[in-house]
């Protein structure tokens, strides 16, 4: 797990590699100043953090599937004596683990 | 009522750029609108990032608090919501992939108030990233009491790929 200081070196790197940057005000288009350089350092690096720290949380509710989908699953397993359920369950969260 | 939305400015993006900046809220109007139509970003997955600006320069400080409900085709309806950020994320990831846009109508209350926070609703269709059609619906706002001049759009990584961005102002 890289920490924010980390990042924050991957994301001046990429910044770097990204300029110019333009912003666009009252239709012209303006090169980024040295403080909207390091806006945009700052901003992608807490963006990146907040990916690693927090993004499992989205990834987890879309690949659970919706709540019909899954009462539908525990219905059947029920019926079959299945776990289909379960192993779904356990197989999002294994693959979008918790950062520790 | 005939001319009762005044267009104050606009921004229509067609080389890509990182950021774009509506200006020109004042107290000539209560209530502002922002019209954004076929917004697209450079990079795949890489989310509209949405910040109010003082003196024209945006607000970076972590004063930004939203709830939204996300309003999905491909399964359950979902919910968004943070406080204490620094921007407001009121839309869903875009991409440049043709059909990957989002076109939506944002309102913006107190924004010239120097004595209230500044508010908005938002309301969006899109295709996100994954070429799902999804919605936002819901407010935001931004927990500083002074005046705020206009609405700045920019990208979690990379630039915006193209949209038109047109503020208006309510009239009174």
């Amino acid at each position: 797990m890289a920490t924010l200081e980390e990042l924050t070196v991957e994301a001046t790197a990429e910044i770097e590699a990204a300029k110019p940057m333009y912003k666009q005000v009252n239709n012209d288009r303006l090169e980024f100043t040295d403080a909207d350089y390091a806006q945009a350092v700052t901003d992608l690096a807490n963006s990146k953090w907040d990916t690693q720290q927090f993004g499992y949380i989205q990834a987890r509710q879309e690949a659970y599937g919706s709540i019909g989908d899954q009462l539908d699953m525990q219905y059947k397993d029920i019926l079959n004596d299945t776990t289909t359920w379960k192993d779904h369950i356990a197989q999002v969260k294994s693959d979008h683990p918790k950062p520790e | 009522m005939q001319g009762s939305l005044i267009k104050i400015d606009e921004e229509i993006v067609t080389s890509a750029v990182a950021s774009i900046s509506l200006l020109g809220i004042d107290s000539t109007y209560d209530v502002y609108m922002v019209k954004l139509n076929n917004f697209s970003s450079v990079t795949t997955g890489a989310t509209p990032r949405v910040r109010v600006t003082k003196s024209s320069s945006a607000d970076t400080t972590a004063n930004y608090n939203y709830a939204a409900k996300q309003l999905r085709t491909d399964t359950t309806f979902g919910n968004n919501s943070n406080t204490n950020q620094t921007s407001w994320d009121i839309l869903n990831a875009l991409s440049s992939a043709t059909g990957n846009i989002a076109n939506g109508i944002l309102y913006l209350f107190n924004f010239n108030n120097a004595t209230e926070y500044s508010f908005v609703t938002m309301e969006i269709t899109q295709r996100s990233n994954e070429g799902l059609h999804r919605g936002k619906q819901g407010g935001a706002v931004h927990t500083v009491a002074s005046a705020s001049d206009g609405i700045e759009f920019s990208m979690s990584s990379g630039n915006i790929a193209s949209g038109t961005f047109t503020l208006y102002g309510l009239k009174k």
